[in-house]
This record gives structure tokens, sequence and C-alpha cells, in this order.
């Protein structure tokens, strides 16, 4: 993991989605016969040579801006209603018309999973960003402060730990109300635990580093040392973790719109299409197949998107 | 697969509180006669097992008010007297004959002798006295049985043969509430028990059938009584029942019931929902949709006089005419399914078709509102001195799957007139203190089953008394007037008037009759139902 490094060249090396471990190197290994020519034009074909030879994370990247398109330009997709429907039309199977058929009231099901991924995508980014927020806070203070604090913090995020993530959330909603932005808050709130256990395991280890105590030996204050030392070295992990958990936070996110924690009707969500759909299951498959496989393609996308930002290092997978 | 479970968990957990909710907005049922293919000679023996959507929660039939839990209570509790389904003339039972005094007071019941309950007590004229005074006793525990019994005063103990129970004030409906497990009997050593032991442990009664045993959420066992020897004049034979056993067990997910009956796994299902009706029928398999007495499915208006959108004179009027309830059978439901043409359902005494007051006419509609002031604004919704029209419903899920798109579909047809609807989704512990306070413009009412008129002052009398010269001191006046009018022609009079009022006033917007479709193995035969549409085992045999 990248110890020593600048925070320039971890950004180039994140932007092109080249391993952690390699960022610390000050000329990436794999393009040392180029000649130094302009920065911008070598890292594009780095990356071009990167993605090619990892067909799977193109079409994963290629998924994700098409979900991203859907959240924040709907129209460019799709030119239906989502909330009004032709009840002549009801129930009709995937055609060129309908590319995922018509529910039971007849309104276009491709024209409510677009709308309904701006909703879906929202919730999910609070949610990873509330837990990140509240979670790489108390892993910082705990791993920093050290003692009773770090004892307190600690046994507090153990007893989160022991609660299963999705029983919490439900718990966390009963109390919050329905709506897509408390189940946003209660998902975050899951995944608050797991964020402040990597981030104080990586503040423990940066903390005890040479440059901090040399920092702390040349006077400068506690916070200062935390914020300009500790934590620009330390997020690298937890920003990965931040990756990964989307994917965990789209799921979980559509599993209590699922169970109509969501917002309220007519107002797609992903979850909540599926849930729609379930009656129908005996007679009109497309009606929970087509937003169940979005989900899990949005999914399986974001953590191979994922686990490239961790570094993998197989090739052509 | 933690998820996978947790998921799983939850969903039983939400199907607790549905019933539950049911019971809140409406205590439910399901209606009419019905037999499940009576060919061949019946044969005794075997066992039926019938798939509930939802746990019955609770065995006392006198405190339960789930159709789940009633259809249970009519196989262990008998009643002073039976309905007949087709006619809804009440017949004897228990009781042999009675006299209702003509200002509707006092009831004498004369009653059979040699019934016993199965823990062998007598049934005497004192079981009678301490039941309906225990009813009296649970207070809002029992809400059905304490309904029907409002204005008791005691019951005389006349001889051991002959129960007088009297009123402070005129109770036409009593008679009829007599019919009902809600004033079914169980032995005097269980009234002992605390309510919440009579809920959890098997209930002891004198009907065909006796509880083995309970397991919440799970199944509830039933066995048949062999001495069983006093069995209702409208039942098709004498004796002991048929089945050997009954056992109701709970299956949540529509679909799941319904592959559980397809492949052979229960004998019998409730709520088959409108989707799969057609699949089940081509499988052979027999379905049995019954219709609700009583309330129909509606849109139940709030009475509080502090809401100005919904108490704007043109509002629900308005609302009454934009509503295409064709539309919504012919889309969501299928044709088991009956537009509404009332308050109450068509197979309730009393009822009058008024449809001509509730067609789909949206001009009508739209002149109302404009009359009323009501502006179209830019977006379509209309606009009265800077208000939105936006009315909102409540919406407790209940299980019933198309409901939610028949509410999606009525906010289009609303706003097609220019008014807005929003639908608010909410848990049972959300709506209950909301309910109570009325602090709500609408919501969705599944439906209260009763086979007799007084469910109307139920549903759509003041719990205290209305300003008057209102409208709902109006339909309050006639509400108790036909409770107190044993004359029949007389009193649906009232019951018509009531229920002109209640839909001119838009207190109640029907939508739909509400039907239960049973789905049933074809070896199944003899199911009936009461007039209360509770299905009823008493005849019910297993072909080989």
């Amino acid at each position: 993991m990248a110890t020593l490094t600048e925070s320039p060249a971890v950004t180039a090396a994140v932007t092109v989605g080249s391993p952690l471990s390699e960022a610390g190197r000050t000329a990436p290994p794999s393009v040392p016969e180029r000649p130094p020519a302009t920065g911008v034009g070598r890292r594009l074909a780095h990356a071009a040579g990167y993605l090619l030879r990892r067909p799977g994370l193109s079409l994963s990247l290629l998924f994700l801006l098409a979900v991203l398109i859907a959240a924040f330009f709907p129209d460019l997709l799709t030119a239906d209603n989502p909330l009004r429907g032709d009840v002549t039309e009801r129930l009709r199977g995937p055609s060129s018309e309908h590319w995922f058929g018509t529910d039971q009231l007849g309104r276009d099901l491709f024209a409510r999973m677009v709308h309904g991924a701006a909703r879906s995508l929202q919730a999910t980014v609070l949610a990873v960003a509330v837990g990140l927020a509240i979670g790489a806070t108390l892993g910082l203070v705990s791993g920093f402060v050290g003692g009773r604090t770090d004892a307190v913090i600690m046994r507090l995020v153990d007893l989160a730990l022991a609660i299963p993530a999705l029983l919490l959330a439900l718990a966390l909603i009963t109390a919050l109300g329905f709506g897509t932005v408390n189940v946003a808050l209660a998902v975050g709130a899951t995944s608050v635990a797991a964020f402040a256990r990597v981030t104080r395991a990586e503040v423990l280890r940066v903390r005890t580093a040479v440059f901090v105590e040399a920092a702390v030996s040349c006077g400068a204050r506690r916070d200062q040392v935390l914020v300009r030392h500790v934590l620009p070295h330390s997020w690298g992990p937890v920003l990965v973790l931040a990756a990964l958990e989307f994917g965990t936070a789209i799921l979980a996110v559509s599993a209590l719109s699922f169970l109509g924690f969501g917002a309220a009707p007519p107002t797609p969500e992903w979850g909540s299409l599926v849930a729609d759909g379930r009656d129908y299951l005996g007679t009109s498959w497309w009606l929970t197949t087509m937003p169940g496989l979005t989900v899990v393609a949005t999914v399986l996308a974001a953590n191979r998107v994922a686990r490239a930002v961790e570094g993998e290092r197989g090739t052509g997978r | 697969m933690s998820r996978a479970q947790s998921l799983r968990r939850f969903g039983r957990v939400r199907t607790l509180v549905i019933p539950v909710l049911a019971a809140a907005l409406a205590a439910s049922a399901c209606g009419s006669d019905s037999a499940g293919g009576a060919g061949g000679s019946p044969k005794s023996g075997g066992t039926l097992t019938f798939a509930f959507g939802s746990d019955p929660t609770c065995l006392d039939p006198q405190q339960i008010q789930l159709s789940e839990g009633l259809t249970i209570g009519r196989e262990v509790v008998d009643t002073l007297t039976d309905q007949d389904p087709k006619t809804l003339r009440i017949v004897p039972w228990l009781a042999e004959r009675w006299d209702v005094s003509p200002d509707a007071k006092t009831f004498t019941f004369h009653l059979r002798s040699g019934v016993t309950f199965s823990d062998g007590a007598v049934f005497d004229a004192t079981a009678v006295q301490k039941n309906f005074d225990a009813v009296v006793a649970l207070g809002a525990k029992a809400t059905l049985g304490y309904a029907y019994l409002s204005g008791y005063v005691r019951t005389v103990v006349v001889d051991a043969h002959t129960a007088r129970v009297e009123f402070k004030a005129p109770n036409a409906q009593f008679l009829q509430a007599t019919t009902t497990p809600s004033l079914g009997f169980v032995s005097p050593a269980s009234l002992s028990r605390t309510p919440a032991q009579r809920c959890s442990q098997p209930p002891v009664g004198s009907g065909p059938f006796v509880v083995d045993s309970y397991a919440p959420n799970q199944r509830v066992t039933l066995s048949r009584r062999t001495d069983y020897a006093w069995a209702s004049p409208l039942a098709r034979h004498t004796g002991a029942a048929y089945l050997n056993k009954i056992v109701f067990t709970v299956v949540a997910e529509s679909g799941v019931r319904t592959g559980s009956l397809k492949s052979g796994q229960v004998d019998g299902i409730s709520q088959v929902s409108p989707q799969d009706a057609l699949g089940l029928e081509k499988q052979d398999l027999v379905l049995l949709p019954t219709i609700h007495s009583g309330i129909v499915s509606n849109l139940h208006a709030s009475p509080s006089p502090d809401r100005p959108v919904l108490r704007d004179p043109s509002v629900l009027p308005a609302v009454q005419r934009a509503i295409n309830r064709k539309q919504l059978v012919d889309t969501l439901l299928n044709d088991d399914f009956k537009p509404a043409t009332s308050i109450l359902g068509g197979n309730t005494p009393g009822h009058t078709d008024l449809s001509s007051l509730i067609s789909f006419d949206p001009a009508a509609a739209k002149k109302l509102l404009d009359t009323g002031g009501w502006q179209p604004g830019r977006d379509g919704i209309r606009t009265k001195d800077g208000r939105r029209l936006h009315l909102d419903v409540l919406w407790v899920p209940s299980g019933f799957g198309p409901e939610q798109s028949v509410l999606e579909l009525i906010q289009q047809q609303l706003a097609e007139v220019g008014i807005e609807l929003g639908v608010k989704r909410l848990s049972l512990a959300q709506f209950t203190p909301l309910y109570q306070s009325n602090a709500y413009d609408l919501f969705w009412a599944r439906g209260t089953t009763r086979a007799d008129p007084d469910i109307l002052r139920t549903i759509f009398g003041s719990k205290k008394p209305a300003a008057p010269g209102s409208a709902q001191a109006g339909i309050d006046k006639l509400l108790n007037d036909q409770n107190a009018t044993v004359d029949t022609t007389r009193r649906n009079q009232l019951v018509e008037q009531a229920q002109r009022r209640i839909l001119e006033a838009g207190y109640g917007i029907p939508v739909f009759e509400q039907t239960s479709i049973m789905g049933f193995s074809p070896k199944v035969k003899g199911v009936t139902f009461t007039a209360h549409s509770w299905l009823q085992f008493f005849d019910t045999w297993i072909a080989s």
C-alpha cells in the first residue's frame, strides 16, 4: 500500500484506474519506453490501453455512464411519461416500442426505470456519503486520539457491527418514517461502522510514521497534523471502501424500496418497481425481471469499477 | 445470503401488521354462498389444508375482527341464530325461537337443549348471560361484539332455556348480530381467562370443530367433535362434520400461495389475486369468488371540519363524479369484481342502486369545481385563493395486490379534472393516531363486511354529537332512526335516505364491491359460505 506518496501522483493514478500500490513510484513502470511527451496525452494513451485490456471494466464503465445519464438527463433516453400510461396498452411484453414492456396501468417500464434511476442513485450516493463522512470522522478521531476515546468509540462500533445491516436499517426507517431520503440515511448509518474501522486502522499506521513524528516535534498543532498529514495519507483505502460500498448501498436502498419504505406511489424507484411486479410474476415476467436485471447489472458494474480502483494485479479479466 | 434471509424475515413481520390494520380500517371478510362442487356422495374422514394470506392473530371469536380469525371462529363456536346467505333471512340455531319487543329493546331467546361445549359444560341461559356480559366487559377489545351490544343493560335468565336480553335504547340490528361468531358462545370456564390468554389459547366452543394447537404465523390445527349433533338448519347434513382435521396455514406471498395450490401442497387458498385467477382456472382448480356484503371498498373522507380543501362544498362531490369505476374494474380487477353502485354492497339488506348519483361524469365534475371557484393552474391542477386542490389519501397496504394500482389509477383519473391526489403509504402505527384524531383527508378503506345495513352507523355515524343542522347531524339522525325501526320496509327507506346523503356529501367515495376469490383443489367438495361470506367447512368433504 502507498505510504510515502505525493498527492498529485495518487490523483493521476486513480484517474486511470491504476493500482494504488504502483502510485508511489514517480514514473509508472508500465510506460517506461514512451518518450516523456505531454502529460495529458501520455495519460490518455495509458488509460485507453488499460481499458482495452479489460473489456469487463470498459463495459461496466459504459453501463454506469448510461445509468448516470438516466439519473441526470432522463429525457435523453426516453420520451415516455413515467407516471401516466394508456390503460389500453397494459401488460404488453417487451417490444421495439416498449423496450421493457408496459405495466398494469399501461405505463412504459423503461421510462419508469430511467426516471427511477435518479432517485435510486441519489439515495445511494447520499447513503455512501453519510457512511463515509460519519465513519471516517469517528475512525480518524478514534485512531488519532487513542486511549479511552478510542476504546469507547470502538466498542460502539463493535455493537453496530453485531447488528445485521438490513435489520438496523429497518429499525432506523421505522423511527424516521418512509421516504427516499430516510432510506438513504438508514442505509448510510449501517455502513458507518465499517468506515470507522478502516479509517482507524489506517490512522494508527500513519500516526507512527516518521514524518508525522517530525511534524509533531516541529511544534505543529495536533489538529493541523491530523488534517494536513494524517488524513491525506490514510484516506486511500477508505475511498476504495466507499467505491465498494456503492454496490452494496444500491442493493440495500433497492431492498428497502422493495419493502415499500421508499417514495410514495406513483413515483418509480428501482426496488419498488420490482415489488410492484411481484403480483404479476405468473403472467408478466418482464415486470420483475427487467428492473431486477438492471439492479443486478448496476451492482456488478459498480463492483467491477471498485475492484479496479482497489487495484488488480491480473489483466484481461 | 443473510440479506435474503432478513428480507424474508421482514416480510413476515409485515404481514403481522397488515391484518391488524385491516381491523382498524374495517373488519374484513368475504361474502355469499357457494359450493366447491357437490358431485358424488359425501364421505367422512381426511384432512383439509387451507392457506391464509395472513395470521389470524387471535383465536377468540369474540375479540377477533379479521376474516381469518372469524373463519376459524365460525368452525369452533355456534350462535343463537343463523342467516340464510341467499334470502338473508334469520333462522333458528341454538335458539329455537325468539320474541322481539315492538320497541326493539328486549329480545327473548328460547334455547335448544342438549347442547354442550367441548369441555363438557352445558350450554344454557346462564352461558348466554355470561358470554354477553363478557363481551361488554371486553369493551374495545371486542370491537365488533361490543358495537353489536351497544346500549346493553343485562341478560335475564328467565329459566335454564330462556334468556332475555335487554337494551336501554332500540337496537334493531341485534338479531342479525346474533348470527355472527363475534357473539358466539364459549364455555363459561374459558371466560375466566384474561383477554390475552383467550387470544392465544384454543377457544372452547360448542361448534363442530375443536382447536388442537395454534403456532402463530404458522398454522392452526382443528379436529372434529364426533358427538356434535346441533348443526344449523342451513347445513346440508346433521351430525358430526365430515372432515377429520382442518389445518390452516399462513402463506403470506400471493404468488407462493397460488403455487402451493397448483402443486397440491395445500387443498385451498384464500385471496387469489385477480391476475392469477385465469391461470388457476386453466389448471382445473376451482375458484369461488364471493362478493362481500356491507360497506364496499371506498375512499373514506375525514369528518374533521378543519380541513379547508376537503370541506369546500364542491370538492368531494367532484371527486365522486371524477372516478371511472368501470375503468378501474376492467383494467385492474377481473369479472368477479363489480363497480360499486352505492356505499353499501349490492347483497346487503337495504342496499339501493344509486349509481346515477356516482356515475362517471368528468364534465359535471369540472363544472362543479368551476362553480366552486377552483381555476385550472398551469400544470392542470386547480387552485383557489392561492390554495392548491390537493388531497392526500392514507393507505396502509393490506396485502391485496391490485390496491396500489387502484390508487394510482384514481390518482390519474382525478388529475384529469384538476384534482391532485397524493398517496401516502403508512404503517399501521403511523396510521392509527392520524385516524383517531381525524387528521387526514381520505383513507383507503377495503370494506367492512356485515349483512345488515346498520354497518352504516358503525362507519359513518359520528362518535360525538354533530353540529345541529349540519349534513352529519342529518345522517346521524337517519342512522339512529333505522336502528330503532323493526319494520323492514320503513327501515329500508331510512337506510336508502342515509346512503343518498352519504354519497351526496361525499363522506364515502365508493369504488368497487369488495370481493374475495378462494381457490380449491377439485377434490374438495361441499365448501359453503355464511351470509357474512366466511368459509364454512362443516359440509366439506374430500373426494378420493
